[in-house]
């Protein structure tokens, strides 16, 4: 237990912390500072370039992010405070910030590393449909695509839809027992396929404190796991969460929060977005303790956050975190396209590619049909991405750029068609676990073709 | 829109309270009624932002500002509307992300959406009990309750609204109900029993106007 003085101290500020309303939080701290901010630093964002090029401007994004956060605090919905932190607080917890980390046991075990920008170290990744539903009966075939996988160093389970044929419900028995059962499933997948040792991110299925937290500890989640919860939009949180917080600190695992800002919502445009998502992950380690940093931003109607608007801001961001923190972050690749498009590969290029250059520690994903089409999920672009870290990591920013700028404009125009493709059944044999010869055949045309723009798979 | 109403216009569009609302009192000192003044400038306008958000050339924060303007015409106007009987409402509408879940800024964007369309929304916030919700909607004497999930583990929280009304004669005769979030869709929703099914807040703002039987 490392951090019993700052969980204390912070769960103080939560309860002596400034009184305001939530409205007042959202309207005027989130949303008015942050248009403050972007004046101030003279935050100004080239819209036709994907990754960002420019390192003054990714240092502004940071001291804006800074500013920001030092006068917005985080908002904790339970005591209707802000948790509040000065600047010079806020440097000094980030010193302290880990740079590595060893996640998962045994020879299964792998290393995340803080990464710079155009760093030549591959990034790590974390092969999952992230918390994706799936029948309890594809659950385990549909797992080990994934973990079979040499690519994948780490993993997250999907989400089970049901829990013995019946619905799942928050703070019910019922979600104790899914937790439970997204552990014991996905132990016994990572078994089956050879890896016992690989870390997993969990707890999916469950959102309550206590279904998350009633499987993480002997015969569910590991202390060499990841251990996951969301914080809400936008800087907000509440007891639950620091409950979860404060149990995974005692149990002495790997924090691994995630904060995903909505673009065009209390966030705005693609300038407040890159200080936004800055500020979110300086946020989760100063507040949240976290030893890794999460985002996946959010497309407010397309559900998805590999559109431009999305991953310009997003490049910027992690630049400006690459430049001037050592924090390990992370994105996740959530994708409009599914198993058996070519636009799920596509999507996996860009989004890859930008954020290789641009300096996370791990990737996550994909994300396939965003995440909500049940069992739209396979493990084949996982491996696929695992290659794309592999050669992107050979790129400079402006070699990158054109290889991005190519990939979108293969699926620029279906962003908002909902190319969700098929279900993990159709696009992989059941008996074997391997893809179909249709879908192994688009990855291959799609990987050739690539490889022609100048990503060495070699 | 005609020259008269510029100047309210651009207060709208801009977030001015202040202006929005001298310069809605200016016109009905000469003479213009409030409900032409929503039908020929009011509305027109919050179309258009309605409309550029949806496109995302403007942001959640612009549109709320947008209807903040409104919100205080309103509550300028309303004794004088009352006097005439009249309305501007295209309905009232109880919106609540259910029991379990905390997620808000879906909630939040479809909120704002049907403001600027006209519809009087009474925000309940995250993770709202049913109870709570099926209150809330009699004293606000709600047409439509709208309800959001991301998270599957909340879903039956959403059918529990809507199985409470189904077995409750007199709320079945009241309420209509809309769903959205992440892991509803369409075959969910009509299983479910919902009346309504947006996929995102631009279809939400169809849905409320197809519920509510007023003109798209």
């Amino acid at each position: 237990m490392k951090h019993t003085t700052r969980m204390m101290d912070i769960v103080q500020r939560s309860l002596d912390g400034p009184i305001k309303d939530e409205e007042d939080f959202n309207n005027k701290s989130i949303s008015q500072g942050l248009a403050r901010v972007v004046k101030e630093y003279d935050i100004q964002i080239n819209k036709d370039q994907i990754v960002n090029m420019d390192d003054e401007l990714a240092d502004r994004v940071w001291e804006a992010a800074v500013d920001f956060l030092a006068s917005s605090g985080v908002y904790c919905q339970s005591t209707g405070r802000v948790i509040l932190h000065s600047r010079e607080e806020i440097e000094e917890k980030l010193k302290h910030a880990p740079d590595n980390v060893w996640i998962g046991a045994g020879t299964d075990a792998v290393h995340e590393v803080y990464r710079k920008v155009e760093d030549p170290r591959r990034m790590l990744l974390m092969g999952s449909a992230i918390g994706t539903a799936i029948e309890e009966e594809y659950y385990i075939p549909s797992l080990i695509s994934y973990v079979q996988e040499p690519e994948v160093d780490v993993t997250m389970a999907p989400t089970l839809e049901k829990i013995y044929g019946y619905d799942i419900r928050t703070r019910s028995p019922l979600e104790i027992m899914s937790s439970w059962r997204e552990a014991e499933l996905t132990l016994e997948a990572m078994r089956r396929a050879g890896r016992p040792g690989m870390a997993f991110t969990g707890l999916g299925t469950s959102i309550s404190d206590v279904g998350q937290l009633s499987a993480d500890g002997p015969g569910g989640l590991r202390n060499t796991d990841l251990h996951t919860f969301g914080i809400i939009s936008e800087l907000k949180t509440n007891f639950e969460i620091l409950n979860k917080l404060t149990h995974i600190l005692y149990r002495d695992g790997i924090v691994d929060p995630y904060a995903n800002p909505i673009y065009g919502g209390l966030g705005g445009g693609m300038e407040s977005q890159a200080v936004l998502i800055t500020a979110a992950m300086i946020a989760l380690n100063v507040v949240f303790m976290a030893t890794c940093v999460g985002s996946s931003p959010t497309h407010p109607f397309n559900f998805n956050d590999t559109g431009k608007e999305v991953m310009i801001p997003s490049s910027l961001s992690f630049q400006a975190l690459a430049r001037n923190s050592h924090l390990l972050t992370n994105l996740t690749i959530t994708a409009v396209g599914g198993p058996g498009t070519k636009t799920i590969l596509y999507e996996c290029v860009a989004f890859t590619v930008m954020n290789t250059v641009s300096g996370g520690s791990r990737i996550l994903g994909p994300r396939t049909a965003t995440g909500t089409v049940t069992g739209h999920f396979s493990g084949l672009e996982a491996r696929f991405t695992g290659e794309l870290l592999r050669a992107a990591s050979k790129l400079n920013r402006g070699q990158a750029e054109e290889i991005v700028q190519k990939a979108y404009e293969k699926y620029e125009d279906d962003l908002n068609k909902q190319p969700y493709g098929k279900h993990f059944k159709d696009v992989y044999d059941l008996k074997t676990i391997q893809p179909t010869d249709e879908w192994l055949k688009m990855y291959d045309e799609v990987k050739n073709e690539v490889a022609g723009w100048g990503l060495s798979f070699d | 829109m005609t020259d008269q109403y510029v100047n309210l216009g651009e207060a709208i569009k801009k977030g001015d309270v202040e202006t929005g609302v001298s310069e809605s009192l200016l016109l009905v000192e000469r003479g213009v009624k409030p409900i032409e003044i929503f039908s020929e400038c009011i509305e027109p306008t919050l179309a258009v932002i309605g409309d550029q958000f949806s496109r995302l050339e403007i942001f959640l924060p612009e549109m709320i500002n947008s209807a903040e303007v409104v919100k205080a015409i309103q509550n300028e106007f309303k004794p004088l509307m009352e006097a005439d009987q009249e309305t501007i409402s295209k309905g009232k509408i109880v919106i609540a992300t259910v029991s379990g879940d905390l997620h808000d800024i879906g909630k939040n964007i479809v909120k704002a959406m049907l403001e600027v369309n006209g519809f009087e929304v009474n925000d309940l916030g995250v993770d709202v009990e049913t109870k709570t919700i099926l209150k809330s909607a009699r004293d606000a004497d709600a047409d439509i309750i709208a309800l959001s999930a991301l998270m599957i583990p909340s879903l039956p929280f959403v059918k529990d609204v809507i199985d409470f009304i189904e077995a409750n004669e007199e709320a079945r005769s009241r309420f209509k109900v809309m769903v959205g979030g992440g892991p509803v869709n369409r075959e969910w929703a009509d299983e479910a029993g919902a009346d309504g099914y947006g996929d995102d807040a631009i279809e939400a703002v169809d849905v409320a106007y197809r519920l509510i039987d007023a003109p798209a």
